[in-house]
């Protein structure tokens, strides 16, 4: 039986490979405790994931400024004077600055938040979109 | 070398595939014990709490935000899978724990068995 084997077809992948090392933030490698987000970018809209389990919708504060998208927020503390046996958790303020591809409409912000991850959907505004220009 | 390359990749694509392990906070709270764990993303469906021969285990799965899609331009976090295992001694009444599913926060409350509840003791008058 033959096996197709194409030289080309491991070194694409070897190339995705270090294409998302560097695309990609290792989680773990990460000291500040800033909520870790997903960039999605689907034609004229951007999808932003951020995990933010345990921050209740009101301490939550979207900002737009420019093309940039401020996350803002503080996790309060839910610890009780009772003794611990493990605290794993951390709380805190947290602001996070995410610079999008282009400008959007600030109406068509949409923000939800669904079992402790934050989903924001934004649409690229009219001004951004390329223009036709007549040549008389 | 191609089965040796082929291999490689398998591994990284393993390696990818991890299992992430929730911070959790537990505290004695005089009646019962309560422990919060992390697991954003989670279902209600999606998520199995055992209670087996005083191991208590917990399993949760993800859907949508292994970061996969294509679409994905700037990546911090792939969620796939939960796990926690702890050992609990017989002082947890196994049949009365109960779980909140809150904002992202798993919230089990492990009741105490009667004999190990603290309980006042009465002085007598002599």
């Amino acid at each position: 039986m033959y096996t197709t084997y194409d030289i080309f077809d491991d070194i694409l992948g070897l190339r995705n490979e270090i294409g998302r090392f560097f695309r990609e933030v290792p989680v773990r490698t990460r000291s500040l405790d800033l909520p870790y987000t997903n960039v999605y970018e689907r034609g004229d809209e951007i999808e932003i994931h951020a995990l933010t389990p345990g921050v209740k919708v009101g301490d939550l504060n979207l900002e737009l400024i420019d093309n940039s998208l401020i996350l803002e927020g503080e996790k309060k503390s839910d610890y009780s004077d009772k003794p611990y046996i493990r605290k794993e958790r951390s709380f805190g303020r947290f602001k996070k600055s995410i610079r999008l591809p282009f400008r959007v409409d600030p109406d068509k912000v949409r923000a939800t938040v669904k079992n402790g991850i934050l989903v924001v959907t934004l649409v690229k505004s009219e001004d951004a979109k390329p223009k036709k220009i007549e040549i008389k | 070398m191609a089965a040796e390359i082929k291999n490689t990749q398998r591994r990284l694509d393993d390696r990818e595939r991890h299992v992430l392990v929730p911070p959790v906070d537990i505290y004695d709270a005089g009646e019962e014990y309560v422990l919060k764990a992390e697991m954003p993303g989670v279902e209600k469906q999606d998520l199995e709490i055992t209670m087996n021969n005083n191991e208590l285990e917990i399993n949760a799965a993800v859907h949508g935000d292994d970061g996969a899609d294509s679409a994905l331009s700037y990546g911090e976090f792939r969620l796939f899978s939960y796990h926690r295992k702890f050992v609990v001694d017989d002082s947890v009444n196994s049949s009365a724990i109960t779980a909140v599913l809150e904002n992202g926060v798993l919230t089990l409350t492990l009741p105490k068995s009667e004999k190990v509840k603290p309980r006042k003791i009465e002085v007598m008058a002599g």
